[in-house]
C-alpha cells in the first residue's frame, strides 16, 4: 500500500452536485455565465453537427482520398508511402516505448483520432495496411516497454534510436525520391518539406546563434543582420523571392564565373520543391537562431570557465558542454517553432505546390466537386490539426521527461 | 632554470589569438563578399533601377482606402494604396486581436469550467490549424456562402434563433447588412459645428484631467472614497454633451442602403477584407490568449489573496491587481504577436486582396524588375516592425517605471 495514492474516485450523485456548484454555479454571476455559455456551446455545436451529418457531402474526401495523402505520386509507387509509414510508425513506437510510459489517456487519445481515418477510408486494402502500421506501432512500443522492464540501463537503446531516426529520414528520402520530386503531393509533401526543413534549418540555427554570440565582429554584424532582416520580412516574400531569384542564381548548364575565373557546374535543376524548401529552411533558421540564443544565454557562465579550466577545446565546450544545456532549456520554443514551420508549409501552396493545401484546389477544380470547399478544407485542417496538436502535445511529454525547469 | 619558455619559437605566428582572429574574420568577409559579387554579377544584366516606379502602371486594384488610383496613375501610388492596405488590416487587426486575446486568456483561468474549457478547445484549435487554411476557409467557404446583396441578411436579425427550432421575432432596424458583397455598418458624418465640437472636446477633457486631480487630491487629505476615475468620465461625457449640443448636434448616422451592386452609405467592408480581419484575429487572439493566461499565472498568488482579503470583488482584482503587474511581463512576446499579425497579412496575396505583396507581386510581374521590388517590400516590412516595436518598447518602458 502505498501512501501516495490518491483516494478511488467514486462518482455518486452528490460529488457531482458538489463539483458543478464548484464550478459552474458558486455565485448568481457564474450561474449566468454558465447558462450563456451552454447556450453558445449548444447553438456551435447543433451547426457543426448539422454541417458534419446532413449538410456535408463527405463523399469528395473518400474518392479523393490517395490526392490527399500523396497527391499526384504514381499509384504504382505509392508502396514507397507505405514502406515509410511503416519505419516511421514502428520507431515511433519503439521511441514512445523506450522513453515514457503512456496511460490510458494517450492511447484513448490516439483510437479517437483513428476514427475519422477509418471512416474516411473505407477501403479494404488501404484499411488493411493502416490496421497493419498501427498494429505495428503498438507492437513495437509494448517490445520497447518490454526491453526497458528487462533491462535497467537502456541509455545505448536510447542513443541507438535518435540515430536511426537521421538515418530513418536518409532513408525515407531515398526510397520516395525514386519518384520525381514534381509528383510529390498531398500530405506526403507538407511532412516531406516540414521534416526536411527542420532538418536542414536546425543545425543552420545553431550556427546562426552562435555566430550572433561569437567575438568576432565581423561574423557577428552578418548573423544579426542575416536573422533581424528575415525576421522582419513575411514567409511569403521569401517563397516569392525564391521563385523569382533563385533560377536567376543557379541556372542549369551555366558556369559561374566571377574575378576572371570560370567554373562550370553541373546542371542541377532547380524545381519548385527546392525552392521552397529553400526558403522555408532559411526562413525557419533565424527564428531558430533566435530561439537558441536565449538558450545559450541561460547557460550559467560557470559552466563554460570551469570547461576552460579543465583544458578542453572550444569545440568540445560547445557541444558537450553549452549546447546541451542551452538546448534543453528551450525545447518548448524549440518545437513551437517546428511547428511554425509545418503550419508554414502551407504557403508552398501560394507558389503553385499541391501540398495538403494545394491539393484542396485542386479536388475542388473537379467537375463533381465543385463547391465543396468547406468539405475539403476543413478534412485539410484536420490533417494539419492531428499533426501540429501531436507534436505540442509531444514537446510536454519531452519536458517532463528530461525534468526542464525543476533543477 | 629549464628550458620552457612562455614565447618559445616552437609557436609559429599562427598560434598567435591575434592572428587567428584577423585570418579567421577575413576569410568569412572574403566568402560573403565573393557570394554578393556573384549575385551582382548575374543581376548586372538586368538592367535594375528604381525608375520603373514612376511609370504609368497600367493595372487597378479593387480594394482602395480614401484613394482611387487607375491604370494611368504612377507604380508608386498603387503601392502606396497596397500599404494602405496592410495598414488597415494591421491596426484594425491588433485592436481586435488584443482585445479578444484578453478575454479568453481571462478565461481560460475562469473558476468557471464551462468557459475555461470553451476557451481552451477555442485556442487549441485555432492555433494547431495553418493560418492560410483559416484564410481560405473563411473566405470560401463562410464569406462567399452569404446570399447575394438583393437578399442580403439584416442585422441585427429580423428573428432570433434562441435554439434550433425556437425564432423569436425581432424589431427590424436595418441597421447593418451582410452578404456576399461584404460587411456594411453605419458610420457617422460630419456637419458644420463640427470643429466647434472638437475644440469644446479638447476643453472637456482639460477640464476632465483637472477634475480627477482635485478629487484625487481631496482622496488623499481627508481620506475619503473620492472615486477620481468616475469623476474624470462624468466631467468628460458632461462637457462633451453639452459642447455637442451647443455646436448644433453636429454628426449625422449614415445608415447604409443595398444598392444595385454595393451598399451606399455608411462605412462597408469588403468580404475579402471581412475574412481576412476575421482568420488574422482569432489566430493572433488565440496566441495572445496564451500569453495573458502565461503572464496572469506569473503574477504571485498572494496578490490576489491579499486584494481578496482587502475586499476586492474578482473584477477589481482582475483589473487593479493582477492585470497591470502581468502586463508588463505580457507585453514584449505581444509585440511579436503585433510583428507577426502585420507579417501574416500577407497571405492575403492568397485571396487576391491587394495588399502590399500582392500589389507588388502584380508589378513584377509587369515589370520584372524583382529585385529592386523586393528589396522596397522589405525596407517598407521593416519599416513597420520598426515603429511596431518602437511604440510598444515605449508604452512597456513606461509600465516598467510605474511599479517597482
Amino acid at each position: 500500500m502505498t501512501v501516495l495514492s490518491r483516494p478511488a474516485a467514486t462518482i455518486t450523485l452528490r460529488t457531482a452536485r458538489r463539483w458543478a456548484y464548484e464550478n459552474l454555479f458558486s455565485s448568481p454571476a457564474n450561474s449566468v455565465l454558465t447558462v450563456l455559455t451552454l447556450l453558445v456551446i449548444g447553438v456551435a455545436l447543433f451547426g457543426v453537427l448539422r454541417f458534419a451529418f446532413f449538410s456535408a457531402e463527405w463523399e469528395v474526401i473518400v474518392v479523393n482520398r490517395r490526392q490527399f495523402f500523396v497527391g499526384r505520386y504514381p499509384v504504382e509507387e505509392v508502396f514507397r508511402a507505405w514502406i515509410v509509414v511503416f519505419m516511421i510508425s514502428g520507431m515511433a513506437g519503439l521511441s514512445l516505448g523506450l522513453w515514457s510510459k503512456p496511460g490510458v489517456r494517450t492511447a484513448a487519445a490516439l483510437g479517437i483520432l483513428l476514427i475519422p481515418v477509418f471512416l474516411f477510408i473505407r477501403g479494404g486494402e488501404v484499411a488493411a495496411l493502416t490496421a497493419g502500421a498501427v498494429g505495428l506501432f503498438v507492437l513495437s512500443h509494448v517490445a520497447a516497454r518490454a526491453v526497458v522492464e528487462w533491462r535497467e540501463n537502456v541509455d545505448l537503446l536510447r542513443t541507438l534510436t535518435i540515430v536511426s531516426w537521421l538515418i530513418a529520414f536518409l532513408v525515407a528520402m531515398f526510397i520516395l525520391g525514386e519518384v520525381p520530386r514534381l509528383l510529390w503531393g498531398g500530405l506526403l509533401l507538407t511532412m516531406i518539406l516540414a521534416v526536411a526543413g527542420i532538418v536542414l534549418s536546425f543545425p543552420l540555427g545553431i550556427l546562426l546563434a552562435l555566430g550572433r554570440a561569437s567575438t568576432f565582429p565581423v561574423v557577428r554584424i552578418f548573423c544579426v543582420g542575416y536573422i533581424e532582416i528575415i525576421r522582419g520580412v513575411p514567409l511569403i516574400t521569401l517563397l516569392f523571392m525564391a521563385q523569382f531569384i533563385l533560377p536567376l542564381m543557379i541556372e542549369p548548364e551555366r558556369s559561374i564565373s566571377a574575378l576572371g575565373f570560370s567554373v562550370p557546374i553541373t546542371g542541377y535543376e532547380m524545381d519548385n520543391v527546392v525552392r521552397a524548401l529553400a526558403a522555408v529552411t532559411l526562413f525557419s533558421a533565424a527564428y531558430l537562431a533566435e530561439v537558441i540564443r536565449g538558450g545559450l544565454q541561460a547557460v550559467p557562465r560557470g559552466q563554460v570557465e570551469a570547461a576552460k579550466a579543465l583544458g578542453l577545446s572550444t569545440t568540445t565546450i560547445l557541444a558537450l558542454i553549452v549546447l546541451p544545456q542551452a538546448l534543453r532549456a528551450v525545447i518548448p520554443s524549440l518545437v513551437g517553432q517546428f511547428i511554425s514551420l509545418f503550419k508554414d508549409t502551407s504557403l508552398v501552396a501560394i507558389a503553385g505546390l499541391t501540398d495538403l493545401l494545394g491539393v484542396t484546389r485542386t479536388v475542388t477544380a473537379q467537375q463533381a466537386f465543385i463547391g465543396k470547399q468547406a468539405e475539403v478544407l476543413l478534412f485539410a485542417a484536420l490533417l494539419y490539426w492531428i499533426v501540429a496538436f501531436s507534436m505540442s502535445r509531444a514537446s510536454q511529454r519531452l519536458e517532463r521527461i528530461l525534468g526542464v525547469g525543476e533543477r | 632554470m629549464t628550458g620552457i619558455s612562455a614565447i618559445g619559437p616552437a609557436l609559429g605566428f599562427w598560434r598567435n589569438v591575434r592572428v587567428r582572429r584577423f585570418a579567421i574574420q577575413t576569410a568569412f568577409l572574403g566568402l560573403v563578399a565573393a557570394f554578393g559579387y556573384y549575385l551582382f554579377d548575374q543581376a548586372r544584366d538586368l538592367e535594375l533601377g528604381f525608375d520603373f516606379l514612376d511609370g504609368r502602371a497600367g493595372f487597378d486594384i479593387s480594394h482602395q482606402f480614401g484613394t482611387s488610383y487607375g491604370p494611368n496613375d504612377r507604380r508608386l501610388d498603387l503601392y502606396l494604396a497596397g500599404i494602405v492596405n496592410t495598414i488597415r488590416l494591421a491596426g484594425v487587426g491588433i485592436i481586435l486581436a488584443t482585445l479578444l486575446g484578453l478575454v479568453a486568456g481571462v478565461a481560460r483561468l475562469s473558476g468557471n469550467w464551462l468557459v475555461s474549457r470553451l476557451a481552451l478547445v477555442y485556442v487549441e484549435t485555432v492555433r494547431n490549424t495553418p493560418l492560410l487554411v483559416q484564410i481560405i476557409f473563411w473566405y470560401i467557404a463562410v464569406f462567399l456562402q452569404l446570399p447575394r446583396i438583393s437578399d442580403s441578411i439584416n442585422l441585427p436579425p429580423d428573428t432570433i434563433s434562441v435554439l434550433p427550432f425556437i425564432e423569436i421575432p425581432f424589431i427590424s432596424f436595418d441597421f447593418a447588412f451582410l452578404s456576399v458583397r461584404g460587411l456594411a455598418l453605419p458610420w457617422a458624418t460630419t456637419e458644420d459645428g463640427f470643429g466647434l465640437w472638437l475644440i469644446l472636446l479638447f476643453i472637456a477633457a482639460a477640464a476632465a484631467v483637472a477634475v480627477r486631480f482635485w478629487r484625487a487630491q481631496r482622496q488623499e487629505r481627508t481620506g475619503q472614497p473620492s472615486h477620481p476615475t468616475w469623476w474624470l468620465l462624468g466631467t468628460f461625457a458632461l462637457i462633451a454633451f453639452l459642447g455637442f449640443a451647443i455646436a448644433g448636434f453636429p454628426l449625422d448616422l449614415d445608415r447604409p442602403e443595398v444598392g444595385e451592386r454595393s451598399y451606399d452609405g455608411g462605412i462597408r467592408v469588403t468580404a475579402e477584407f471581412a475574412a481576412l480581419l476575421v482568420a488574422l484575429v482569432t489566430y493572433t487572439g488565440a496566441f495572445i490568449a496564451e500569453i495573458v493566461r502565461g503572464s496572469l499565472q506569473a503574477v504571485p498568488k498572494g496578490q490576489t489573496e491579499a486584494s481578496a482579503a482587502v475586499g476586492l470583488n474578482p473584477f477589481q482584482r482582475l483589473s487593479l491587481v493582477t492585470l497591470p503587474q502581468a502586463l508588463r511581463i505580457m507585453i514584449p512576446p505581444i509585440t511579436s504577436q503585433y510583428l507577426n499579425l502585420t507579417k501574416n497579412s500577407s497571405l492575403a496575396v492568397a485571396i487576391a486582396f491587394p495588399e502590399l505583396v500582392g500589389v507588388s507581386r502584380t508589378i513584377i510581374n509587369n515589370t520584372g524588375q524583382t529585385i529592386p521590388m523586393f528589396l522596397i517590400v522589405m525596407a517598407t516590412y521593416l519599416l513597420m516592425s520598426l515603429i511596431i516595436s518602437l511604440v510598444m518598447n515605449t508604452i512597456h518602458s513606461r509600465f516598467t517605471l510605474e511599479t517597482r
